[in-house]
C-alpha cells in the first residue's frame, strides 16, 4: 500500500552544469549555474526557493554561500556529508521539509571538481592525508579507493555465482550505446565487450578501466515542491511516489565482519521502497541503477529483486537493460559514461524521460518529439515511460531508492 | 603513540584512540589482538566501542592466534598511493580468523584486512592467492616502532574448495 506522501510533492525543476574535465572554475561558480538553471527550468524567481539542501565529501561549497550568488532566502537549509546514494534520500527528506512546513521548495544540489581537485578515486590530497581511526585497518594496506573499498564483495561475488569479467562488460556496453546519444556525455564513443576486456587493469578480477566511472567536474540540482504548488509551473511535475534510505546492511562501515558480503543494501531498501510507492517490479518503465563501477549495476539487479540472487549477469546480458530493451538502464550512460555526479545525474535523467523530453540528438526533443531511433548519434528517449525507479549505492553497505510516476 | 611514517604514508594514533591504539600496541609486541565483550563473551573484529550482539561496553582484549583463511581478495594493478608503486600489482587480502567463524550467526566472523606476503615480505605472488587458502600473521617491523600485522600463506592444507579467478 502506498505511504501516506505517495504522488503528494514533485520533482519541478532540473539543472546540470556541463559535464568535464576541467571546469576551470569553483564548485560555488558551478553549483551557482545548476540551481540557477534548475530554477529557469521550473520557471522559479529567487524569492519561491526557500530550502536548499546538499551533500559533500569536504569538496563543495555551503547553501549559505550560493544562496548570495543567487538572491535566495532560505527558510530551511542543510549541507550534509553524503556521497552515492544521498540523492534519492535528500528528496525524501524535503518532501518531510515541506510537509512538515518548513519551507515551501527545495533545491538539492551538488557540486564537485571530482576530476580537477578532489578525486574519489582517492588520486593527490586524499592520498596523502594522515591515516587514522577506522582507515588504521585499510590504508596502511594500500586500500583507499572506492573500488578497493568494494572489491572484497565484487570478487566474493564472482566465486559465489561464477560472474565473468565479459558479463560486467556488457553494462559498460550498454550504457555507451546510451550516452552515444547523449549530447552532453563525457565519453560518447560506443564501446565493445572486448575494448572493456581489453583495457587495463585497476583491480583484479573485478574492474578494468572500463568499469570504472568517469571522475567528472560538474554541478547538478533538483527542485522538489509539492503538487499544489506545482500546478503554476512551467514543467510537467514528476511525481515522487516513494523513497527509501539511505539504509543500511548490519555492521554498516563494517559490513565485512557479517555475512553474506555478496548481498548488498538493496536487500533491505527494495521491498519498502516498492511498498511506499505502491508499485510493483513490473510496472517500472526506465531504471537508473548506480553505476560507480559495473559490478555497483548488478549487484543492485539483484538484491533489489530485478532477477533472483546470482542471476544478474544474466539480467545485464539479456538486452533489457539496452534503449529498445524492456527496461532500460541508465539512458544517458550514467557514471560510467555521461559522467560521475555521485548520483543526481541519473535521477535527473529520468525526470526527463517521464517528461518525454530527452535531450538527444532529435530535432525536436524540446516538444518532446523523439524518433526512437536508438542507433549512435539518434534518440534515447523511452517511448511512454511512465515510471522509473532509481537505485543508488553508497557502499555495499547504503542505499537509496526512489520511485517517480510523471 | 605518536605519529609514524610507513611507505610515505603519515601513520597517526592519538593517545585516546579507545579503538585502534591497543591494538597497535599489541602488535609492536607480535600479539594479534580482538576485543571481546565482557558480557556476552562474543569477540569482534572491528574493535569499536560496544557489542554489535549485547550492546555491551564492556570489553577487554583478547589475544587469537593469528590462523585464519582468505575469505576474499584483490589485485592492485593500479595503485593512487605513490609509495605502493614499487609494490603493484600486489594483493590485499579480507582474512577469516579461525576463532569464532561462522558465529553467532551464519556468515558472520572476524575478518581483517591486510597485504599477503612472502617469505620476504614482499607482495606474495599472485597466482598463489586466493579464497579458502589458510594463512597466519607476520609482523611487519617499522624503525620507527610502529608494527603492521600482515599475513602469509600457511604450510597447512585448505579446509575447503580453493577458488581464485583466471584472468
Amino acid at each position: 500500500m502506498a505511504g501516506k506522501l505517495s504522488g503528494k510533492y514533485c520533482i519541478v525543476g532540473i539543472g546540470e552544469t556541463e559535464y568535464s574535465r576541467g571546469s576551470g572554475r569553483t564548485t560555488r561558480a558551478m553549483g551557482a549555474e545548476a540551481i540557477r538553471n534548475a530554477m529557469n527550468d521550473a520557471g522559479l524567481k529567487p524569492e519561491d526557493v526557500d530550502g536548499m539542501m546538499s551533500y559533500h565529501g569536504g569538496d563543495s561549497t555551503p547553501s549559505t554561500a550560493i544562496q548570495y550568488d543567487l538572491g535566495l532566502r532560505p527558510n530551511f537549509y542543510m549541507d550534509c556529508s553524503g556521497g552515492g546514494s544521498s540523492t534519492e534520500a535528500l528528496v525524501g527528506l524535503a518532501v518531510g521539509a515541506i510537509e512538515g512546513g518548513m519551507c515551501d521548495t527545495v533545491a538539492i544540489f551538488r557540486s564537485m571538481n571530482g576530476y580537477s581537485q578532489i578525486r574519489i578515486g582517492g588520486t593527490g590530497v586524499r592520498a596523502a592525508s594522515g591515516i587514522t581511526g577506522p582507515e588504521l585497518f585499510r590504508r596502511p594496506y594500500g586500500l583507499i579507493s572506492a573500488v578497493q573499498t568494494f572489491a572484497f564483495t565484487f570478487t566474493r561475488h564472482m566465486m559465489e555465482y561464477g560472474v565473468t569479467s565479459e558479463q560486467l562488460a556488457h553494462i559498460k556496453v550498454a550504457h555507451s550505446n546510451h550516452a552515444s546519444n547523449n549530447p552532453k556525455a563525457l565519453m560518447k564513443q560506443r564501446v565493445t565487450v572486448e575494448d572493456v576486456m581489453n583495457s587495463r587493469w585497476i583491480i583484479r578480477p573485478c574492474a578494468h578501466l572500463l568499469d570504472c566511472c568517469l571522475e567528472t567536474d560538474n554541478a547538478t540540482c533538483i527542485i522538489v515542491t509539492s503538487a499544489e504548488r506545482a500546478k503554476d509551473l512551467k514543467q510537467k511535475p514528476i511525481f515522487i511516489l516513494g523513497v527509501q534510505g539511505r539504509g543500511t546492511k548490519p555492521g554498516g562501515d563494517f559490513h565485512y565482519q557479517h555475512g553474506p558480503i555478496s548481498r548488498v543494501a538493496g536487500h533491505y531498501v527494495g521491498p519498502r521502497v516498492f511498498d511506499v510507492a505502491g508499485v510493483k517490479h513490473d510496472d517500472v518503465d526506465v531504471t537508473g541503477c548506480y553505476d560507480a563501477f559495473t559490478y555497483t549495476t548488478l549487484l543492485q539487479f539483484e538484491d533489489y529483486g530485478w532477477c533472483e540472487k546470482g542471476e544478474g549477469k544474466d539480467y545485464v546480458t539479456s538486452g533489457i537493460i539496452n534503449l529498445g530493451g524492456k527496461r532500460p538502464n541508465n539512458t544517458s550512460g550514467g557514471h560510467l559514461c555521461e559522467g560521475y555526479t555521485h548520483g543526481m545525474n541519473m535521477v535527473i535523467e529520468n525526470v526527463r524521460q517521464l517528461r518525454g523530453t530527452i535531450d538527444d540528438y532529435c530535432p525536436d526533443w524540446k516538444e518532446g518529439k523523439h524518433t526512437y531511433d536508438y542507433s549512435e548519434g539518434k534518440c534515447r528517449q523511452v517511448k511512454d515511460a511512465e515510471i522509473s525507479m532509481n537505485m543508488g549505492w553508497g557502499t555495499p553497505a547504503v542505499g537509496s531508492a526512489m520511485i517517480m510516476r510523471r | 603513540m605518536p605519529v609514524y611514517e610507513y611507505r610515505g604514508q603519515s601513520i597517526n594514533i592519538s593517545e585516546n584512540d579507545s579503538e585502534y591504539l591497543g591494538y597497535f600496541e599489541a602488535a609492536r609486541e607480535h600479539r594479534l589482538v580482538v576485543k571481546k565483550c565482557l558480557d556476552c563473551g562474543l569477540l569482534r573484529g572491528e574493535p569499536g566501542p560496544g557489542c554489535p550482539w549485547c550492546t555491551s561496553l564492556g570489553w577487554e582484549w583478547h589475544e587469537v592466534s593469528g590462523k585464519g583463511t582468505i575469505y576474499s581478495y584483490q589485485i592492485v594493478a593500479h595503485t593512487v598511493v605513490p609509495a605502493f608503486r614499487d609494490w603493484a600489482p600486489f594483493p590485499i587480502v579480507l582474512v577469516e580468523l579461525d576463532e569464532q567463524s561462522g558465529q553467532p550467526n551464519p556468515g558472520d566472523g572476524l575478518r581483517l584486512t591486510a597485504n599477503l606476503l612472502d617469505g620476504n615480505m614482499e607482495p606474495e605472488n599472485e597466482e598463489n592467492v586466493a579464497i579458502g587458502r589458510r594463512v597466519e600473521v607476520v609482523y611487519m617491523d617499522g624503525e620507527d616502532g610502529f608494527t603492521l600485522p600482515q599475513f602469509k600463506l600457511s604450510n597447512e592444507p585448505p579446509r575447503d574448495q580453493v577458488w581464485r579467478y583466471q584472468t
